[in-house]
């Protein structure tokens, strides 16, 4: 049995606008094995975050393909890739696009329901999430009452309600004070250790340092 | 978390467009109840006001349209054209009890009042009336006047008081106990006194007519026509074009209220839709964590739906309390303005679940194009969104 939990191929995406067409990406193909801790690099619009949306089944590439464990994300329909994204992957953002109306145990229970754990489980589910990242005592706390780390922790709590074998992460450290970043990759490392696939779209030199995998691109290419 | 309670802390998290939005679905469905209330107490009035006549047909000039028969049911002024030889004619047909009435209107204390001159005797046998206090009129002619009861409520009228009718000093010798009619609200006086007092020579109004022989109808009809130059319709046929003008006035009042409505159901329309242009971000985050088109589209016309629901609700509430107190006030012209238990509040437990129900279909139709448009963000557009 393969070991390689995602593989793309010769993927690219152009943009039109107008009569201008942006080249995001123009050919990559790349292969992450289970359990690896990747680092995609490169300076800022080369293509790193298209990269990572199509590899997480958010956007569609123009030419090329994208399997997850062995699932060619062509063949699936819109339904079909929401069904993979909450059943496999687990995203964090820069932002950490949290539901600002929600409490940080809400959000997670969303994104429970999402993942169709019944509602009677979904509160301790997301109270021991929370816990996991530190943050059992701030359950009922608003976004806006939580500081920019521990937002993004509970977006990681988030991202982990389906258990999911890949954890897909872009820049999740990049609006964070150099406390707040340490915790988050400390939560990452102790990801890693659990077994799970955890690739990050990052320009943290101190992230790229810790992965055993990185990935360069450049101009919409892997650089080498 | 259920889809339902992410709605609803979706729709209460931004109060101020809530409210606003809620109360135009709210007054909409509220007018709307109103006259679907008001009507059928209307329509309930009529039933009652022909009962109440207790004619089984009624002789009124010739050309008469519903407007007259209307009027008659409402104790409005009628044109007095029917001399008395011609009411002598009606009565000497063979099974026929007929009895002229003048309709006039005065006021007591600046507030109108519908007077009738009626065959003193022959009225009393029609009708069957009670007296509740005083005594009836002595005799064909008797100057003095008898009252419904609702009018002697409503005036503070007794035997012995006395009231101005054209300048004239009249004493008031009964009251009618209630009928449950107009005859409530009305001022009685004999015949020659109404006659004299407004110079109306000998004409009526019209005729109350009563027959022995009810399979017959027709064939009375046609013998009165025949021996007078006069209209004559049955109270059925009278109650048939009356509820007729009513059924299209209040098609017209409720196609109004649909009107306001489909105002408060563009009003959602521009809510949700800007929801959806607010709220881009949060649907890519949905997606992003597994939501499918389908859970984002029932997201939005849940959230449509729930304003309906809502504001239905609080329509119905609103409505039955302005057709309540208003209704009466509103219909003062056309109806029964005092008459107890009359002028809105009708209104059953079908027509509060039908005017809900219509509510939140008209919501959720309003939430169809917008729940449409955020269910085909793509994810990357919607979670790129700043």
């Amino acid at each position: 049995m393969s070991n390689v939990i995602i593989k793309a191929s010769d993927l690219a995406k152009s943009y039109e606008t107008g009569a201008v067409t942006t080249h995001a990406l123009r050919g990559v193909s790349l292969e992450i094995e289970k359990g690896s801790f990747t680092a995609i690099v490169g300076p800022s619009g080369h293509g790193k975050s298209t990269l990572m949306h199509l590899l997480g089944g958010l956007d569609r590439p123009s030419a090329g393909s994208v399997f997850i464990e062995g699932t060619d994300l062509r063949g699936l329909d819109n339904s079909g890739l929401a069904r993979l994204r909450g059943e496999k992957i687990g995203f964090v953002f820069q932002f950490f696009n949290l539901l600002q109306g929600l409490s940080a145990k809400e959000n997670i229970e969303v994104a429970a329901m999402l993942a169709g754990v019944p509602e009677k489980d979904q509160g301790a589910r997301a109270l021991a999430l929370l816990a996991q990242v530190g943050l059992a005592d701030k359950a009922g706390s608003k976004p806006s009452q939580l500081s920019g780390g521990q937002q993004q922790r509970v977006a990681i709590a988030r991202a982990l309600v389906n258990d999911p074998a890949l954890l897909l992460m872009d820049e999740p450290t990049g609006n964070l004070d150099s406390a707040s970043e340490a915790e988050v990759l400390e939560i990452l490392r102790k990801l890693h250790v659990q077994g799970k696939t955890v690739v990050v779209v990052t320009h943290n030199n101190e992230i790229a340092q810790k992965a055993e995998q990185v990935i360069c691109v450049r101009d919409g290419r892997i650089a080498a | 978390m259920t889809l339902s309670k992410l709605v609803i802390k979706n729709i209460t998290r931004r109060r101020g467009r809530f409210v606003f939005t809620l109360m135009g679905i709210t007054i909409g469905i509220a007018s709307f109840v109103t006259f679907l209330s008001m009507g059928g107490s209307l329509k309930s009035e009529i039933n009652r006001e022909s009962a109440a006549l207790g004619a089984n047909l009624v002789v009124t000039p010739i050309g008469s349209c519903a407007y007259e028969q209307v009027s008659i049911l409402t104790g409005e002024i009628l044109p007095s054209n029917i001399t008395m030889s011609e009411v002598a004619k009606i009565r000497s047909i063979q099974g026929v009890n007929a009895v002229p009435v003048l309709t006039e209107k005065s006021a007591i204390n600046n507030k109108p009042v519908s007077l009738n001159g009626i065959d003193v005797v022959q009225m009393m046998k029609f009708k069957g009336w009670r007296v509740a206090q005083g005594s009836y009129f002595s005799g064909h002619d008797d100057p003095s006047l008898v009252v419904g009861s609702a009018a002697a409520e409503l005036f503070k009228l007794a035997p012995g008081s006395t009231v101005t009718v054209r300048g004239q000093q009249l004493t008031v010798r009964g009251v009618l106990q209630e009928t449950g009619g107009r005859d409530d609200l009305t001022v009685f006086l004999s015949l020659p006194q109404a006659q004299r007092l407004y110079n109306t020579g000998d004409t009526v109004s019209y005729v109350a007519v009563k027959v022995d022989d009810l399979k017959n109808l027709e064939g009375y009809i046609q013998t009165i026509r025949d021996a007078t130059n006069l209209g004559v319709v049955s109270d059925k046929q009278m109650l048939k074009s009356v509820l007729s003008i009513v059924g299209t006035v209040n098609i017209t009042l409720q196609m109004i209220a649909a009107v306001s409505v489909l105002a408060a159901a563009f009003g959602i329309v521009n809510t949700m839709l800007t929801a959806t242009y607010e709220r881009k971000r949060e649907i890519g985050i949905l997606q992003a964590l597994g939501a499918r088109q389908r859970t984002i589209f029932t997201i939005f016309l849940l959230e449509s739906g729930f304003y309906g629901i809502l504001g239905g609700a609080a329509g119905v509430v609103l409505g039955l309390l302005v057709s309540l107190t208003a209704a009466p006030y509103i219909s003062q012209n056309a109806f029964t303005s005092f008459v107890k238990g009359s002028g809105g509040g009708l209104i059953d437990l079908k027509t509060v679940a039908g005017s809900i129900l219509f509510s939140a279909l008209v919501a959720v139709a309003a939430g169809v194009y917008p729940a449409w448009r955020a269910a085909r963000l793509s994810p990357v557009e919607a979670i790129s969104y700043e």
